[in-house]
């Protein structure tokens, strides 16, 4: 939206407008760094990540198969391949990531909307925060994961437990972010509305929410990693289904192909999420996509 | 001069802040009055609590003790009636300017369609179009206490309260912006209540100039200022204007050796 803004209007030119400039003159002028100018493009730099990661693995693979690393205890390409096809080709796979992504999400998503609607009330009341502050802290210096055990034993061995123990990784992290983001949202902004005659429900509305939206989306990252640990963890402990499962299993057997599969699906799908919530951070928040180099004059 | 009705009349007002010793007396029985489409400015030393009255005028502060007075009638506060600027521009970041001039009008719930017709016709008044949907950060600093300056006066408030409302922008900005709000004060018979450091602008701007006195403050004198030219250049242009400068310095005990030299 902002990008159109400075695209219709003249006077205003977007940050960018330097960029395909530089790259041109790259060409022309060569000379130390001139390569890695002209290869700064989005392409440029895809082409290049992805021969990083050929290269990764074609050292891995020739690697074992010369016999300087024991694919007993290593693993190799070739074998992750053949069990990912494999895997993916009888559906055991996509069912395993599948389970593990729901509880994630679903855990994410309670969590979050939980600690962030708490932690945004407390600034209705400083008393009932600094009341609540020091229990807080407490319950998040505890390493959540240590919860696991007693979550199961609640929660059963299923997919509840899972969604549980996510929602007590992300809940306090949402609750402290947005807290601490609706302490700091500007207090002028607030008397000016209080000046007009606003109402403490309208002073939340209209300043505490949109100013404390970065902030919480921000936490919108943390969290999601931390829910997939929360559900990865909780199928190390006791399920039949999942990544986590998945691993856990494999590793027992000595299996390394099977749990590089399982983390390697891991790492996309945390990738993939970081993403989601990247795109979604566009959308909302176009207001922070601008920058002063789009500056006008009187 | 024809505004001699007082609009809202200041009696023995205190205020006080909890300080490390015990409280601290700030405002110590201030008492003035503020005439209908007055130029008032508040002056006075560095940290006579010019602040502290701009609060107390605007609401966001209950004095201590004394009677605040709006057309005859005792007043806690005057929420809703004033519309007041400062220093920073205090847009909102996620608004577009259209947005953030139509804010004093989503607060009173005036109808959006009409707000929208308002916002728009204000900003093509101030020569703000083609810039409705920009956001604050694109806009230079006097563009942005342009915008603020709009959002305050489509409130239609009684009184503008300033607070420094220029002294962050170049001089030109600011000689600009003063002969804007001059003309705008004129075309929507607004009173202004403007709290400043700056002597200068107190008097190419004011009818009026109330000076404060040390902390804890009261009114040290209240001078008028006959300039008759109603632009910031021509009041600076005027040959009494440096007559007011020097008598405003005096009273604030400005050291005079430095001006000599």
């Amino acid at each position: 939206m902002a990008t159109q803004t400075l695209k219709s209007s003249p006077t205003l030119k977007p940050a960018t407008a330097t960029r395909p400039a530089r790259a041109t003159s790259a060409r022309t002028r060569p000379g130390p760094g001139s390569l890695a100018r002209a290869a700064d493009t989005t392409l440029g730099r895809a082409v290049i990540q992805l021969l990083a990661v050929a290269a990764f693995f074609l050292a891995w693979e020739v690697a074992v198969r010369a016999g300087w690393l024991t694919e007993f205890l290593v693993g190799a390409p070739s074998g992750i391949g053949r069990v990912f096809l494999a895997s993916l080709l009888d559906g055991s796979l996509p069912v395993d990531t599948w389970y593990t992504v729901i509880e994630a999400i679903i855990g994410f998503l309670i969590g979050t909307l939980l600690g962030s609607v708490a932690g945004l009330g407390l600034w209705y009341s400083a008393f009932v925060a600094r009341l609540v502050e020091p229990f807080i802290v407490a319950i998040n210096s505890v390493p959540k994961i240590a919860l696991a055990p007693i979550v199961i034993l609640w929660f059963g061995t299923g997919f509840v437990s899972k969604v549980a123990l996510a929602v007590s990784l992300t809940a306090l992290v949402a609750l402290i972010a947005a807290y601490q983001a609706a302490r700091d949202a500007d207090p002028d902004l607030q008397a000016l509305l209080a000046s007009m005659g606003a109402s403490k429900n309208r002073i939340f509305k209209s300043v505490i929410v949109p100013s404390t939206l970065p902030a919480i989306i921000g936490m919108f990252r943390i969290n999601i990693g931390f829910a997939l640990v929360g559900a990865v963890v909780g199928e190390f402990i006791s399920s039949q289904r999942g990544l986590g499962h998945l691993i856990y299993a494999a590793s027992s057997l000595y299996d390394l192909n099977t749990v590089w599969v399982g983390l390697f699906v891991l790492m996309f799908v945390g990738f993939l999420l970081y993403h989601v919530i990247d795109f979604a951070e566009r959308r909302i928040l176009p207001w922070r996509q601008v920058t002063t180099a789009g500056q006008v004059q009187v | 001069m024809t505004a001699s009705s007082v609009q809202l009349s200041l009696d023995s007002i205190r205020k006080s802040f909890p300080g490390k010793g015990g409280s601290v007396p700030v405002l110590d029985g201030l008492s003035f009055d503020i005439f209908e489409r007055d130029f008032v400015s508040i002056i006075g030393p560095s940290g006579c609590g010019k602040t502290t009255v701009f609060n107390v005028i605007a609401g966001l502060l209950e004095p201590d003790s004394g009677t605040m007075t709006f057309r005859g009638e005792v007043v806690s506060g005057l929420q809703g009636r004033v519309g007041y600027m400062m220093q920073k521009d205090l847009l909102f970041p996620w608004r577009t300017v259209l947005q953030n001039v139509m804010l004093g009008l989503e607060m009173k719930g005036v109808d959006r369609a009409q707000a929208l017709d308002t916002a728009r016709e204000y900003l093509s008044t101030f020569g703000l179009s083609g810039f409705e949907n920009a956001y604050p950060k694109m806009l230079s600093g006097g563009m942005r206490q342009r915008t603020a300056l709009i959002r305050t006066l489509i409130m239609d408030p009684d009184i503008l309260l300033l607070d420094e409302p220029f002294s962050a922008l170049d001089y030109q900005t600011r000689l600009y912006l003063e002969g804007v709000l001059l003309d705008a004060v004129e075309t929507f018979h607004k009173t202004v209540v403007l709290v400043t450091h700056d002597i200068d602008e107190a008097v190419a701007l004011s009818k009026r100039v109330v000076v404060l006195g040390n902390r804890p403050t009261t009114v040290k004198s209240v001078h008028e200022i006959g300039l008759d030219a109603r632009s910031p250049i021509g009041a600076r242009s005027d040959p009494r204007f440096s007559d007011y400068f020097q008598t405003l310095c005096g009273e604030l005990e400005i050291q005079t050796r430095q001006r000599a030299a």
